[in-house]
């Protein structure tokens, strides 16, 4: 019987079906309790606290931070991502001109997952960029995860703003290049005016 | 006495496509159940539209004088039972459906997080329209009240150390209230797409590590992210403008070649330094593809969009490998 190809080849799948499945078990097993508690209280507390804080004043300290480059790229997008969270967060370029809306778009989209180093919540469903990598380091050299996971955070901070900063430079380019000078002139003055879309009742 | 048309509209963190209320000489009460004494939602509505305030802790009033029910409630109990007697309710928590009683909970009937600006009188062409649609609704469950409605005395202040009770007792209310709600939303954003991801994560690692793909793929990236050179040129190359777009989608392909990388740093394979470097290197594409969309989530022009994309994609190719090199020479600090 146990000659049998027929045999050994049916015994041979079961056992590695059954073994791939067990595997797979094991990494979901190890990700559940290893991530997903964190996660669930982070992501409560975090909840709580926007509501606490209040969309007007969240809203009134991004339109603050909108008003000068080194915080447009910086704080702006970490407060939007922070307090939004990942799609929403780029309904925050609404409070800027024109003219800054791709910088903006740029610099907050390449914060989204850095900024899960710390606060998880802010993208939660694209956790694994950093904790697939992370993981790895925690296993090998636990001592160095805090330090990574702050440079991570801080070193997302200054890519963002030179992100920002070069994004903003080429738009202008562009639009000098494509002759939309006269329509983003208008768009200026329309935003001088006060007319921010979205912010007029 | 003269009434008025207002709408209630949800806050922030709340739930229901808002109410339009118009009081009439029977229904012409705003019930506040929100521990004692008059909650400043339940006074505002009543302002606006014309109808009495009544603290319902302390005083008894028929349902069908009822024109609101204002509430604290981001649990149980009092969430679900004024709409169970579909009786329009106000929550001034940020509750959603729940509860033993979640299936009364109906978005023609309940509105929450509600704040004092969140209450507004409606113009008299929109209440005009409001009211035509609620006639219907009105006429099918007109069972006249007999006697008309005695109005209701005037609330009574409370004072003193009993005031500082109730304060105190909302104060706590809210923060467990808003805790639990939080929780709630945590649970739900972790089903829809925390664990799925998981699961799919789970089985990628356990197809990689047991048919040994990982050893292979291993031989073919580790010479590229074991020097810094080989690390800035994958930032190059996921920052490519025909390739971004491609890569960007749900960060999925981020997020595998993370978890594989992670393995190998896991196994010593790689150094531990270069993990930062390598973070950003597999991540220069991050959001390529949502750029319009993003733009539009930020109310952007048309031209704005179409201007912005090449500006986007285009410093990428710079930006991309330059936090590589950021990165690389940070990682020195670890």
């Amino acid at each position: 019987m146990d000659n049998n190809p027929v045999m050994r080849g049916i015994t041979w799948f079961a056992t590695h079906f059954i073994g791939l499945f067990n595997a797979s078990a094991d990494a979901f097993t190890s990700l559940l309790t290893g991530i997903l508690p964190l996660l669930m209280v982070m992501l409560t507390f975090m909840y709580a606290l926007t509501t606490w804080i209040g969309e007007e004043r969240v809203t009134h300290a991004i339109q603050w931070a909108g008003r000068w480059a080194l915080t447009r790229y910086t704080i702006m997008p970490f407060l939007a991502m922070l307090l939004l969270t990942n799609p929403m967060a780029y309904t925050f370029g609404r409070f800027l001109p024109e003219r800054y809306k791709p910088a903006f778009y740029d610099s907050t989209v390449s914060f989204c997952h850095p900024i899960t180093s710390l606060f998880p919540h802010a993208n939660a469903g694209e956790i694994f960029v950093w904790s697939g990598v992370s993981a790895g380091v925690l296993q090998i050299a636990p001592d160095k995860y805090a330090t990574l996971a702050a440079l991570y955070f801080l070193v997302g901070l200054v890519v963002i703003l030179i992100r920002g900063i070069a994004t903003q430079w080429l738009t202008g380019v562009l639009i000098k290049r494509g002759g939309h000078e006269e329509t983003f002139k208008r768009y200026d003055e329309a935003y001088e005016a006060g007319r921010i879309q979205g912010v007029q009742e | 006495m003269s009434y008025n048309t207002i709408k209630v509209s949800k806050g922030s963190g709340g739930w229901g496509k808002g109410l339009v209320l118009t009081p009439n000489d029977q229904k012409n009460v705003v019930l506040s159940v929100t521990g004692g004494g008059i909650h400043p939602v339940a006074a505002k509505i009543a302002e606006l539209s014309g109808a009495t305030p009544v603290d319902g802790f302390t005083n008894q009033v028929p349902d069908e004088q009822v024109l609101a029910v204002v509430i604290n409630c981001g649990g149980t109990a009092r969430i679900g039972v004024y709409p169970k007697k579909r009786m329009p309710t106000v929550d001034i928590y940020p509750g959603s459906p729940t509860g033993p009683l979640a299936q009364y909970i109906t978005d023609d009937i309940f509105v929450s997080d509600v704040g004092v600006n969140n209450i507004a009188a409606l113009g008299a062409a929109e209440a005009a329209a409001a009211v035509a649609a609620d006639a219907q609704a009105q006429t099918a469950a007109a069972t006249p009240a007999s006697t008309p409605a005695p109005t209701p005395p005037p609330p009574p202040q409370q004072k003193g150390f009993m005031s500082w009770v109730v304060k105190f007792g909302n104060a706590i209310g809210y923060i467990i209230n808003t805790l639990l709600s939080s929780g709630r939303q945590a649970l739900d954003i972790i089903l829809k797409t925390v664990l799925p991801f998981m699961a799919y994560v789970g089985l990628l690692i356990g197809i990689v590590n047991y048919t040994g793909i990982s050893n292979v793929l291993a031989s073919w990236v580790t010479p590229l992210a074991s020097n810094p050179v080989g690390l800035i040129l994958l930032g190059v190359i996921v920052a490519l403008p025909f390739l971004s777009p491609i890569l960007g989608p749900g960060a999925a392909i981020a997020q595998v070649i993370g978890v594989l990388m992670g393995t190998q740093i896991g196994l010593g394979a790689l150094p531990v330094q270069y993990a930062l470097p390598t973070l950003f290197a597999i991540d220069g594409q991050v959001g390529c593809d949502f750029v319009p969309v993003g733009l539009s989530l930020g109310e952007a022009k048309p031209e704005t969009v179409s201007v912005g994309v090449s500006a986007v994609l285009f410093t990428r190719l710079v930006t991309s490998p330059l936090a590589v090199a950021i990165a690389y020479l940070a990682s020195f600090l670890i």
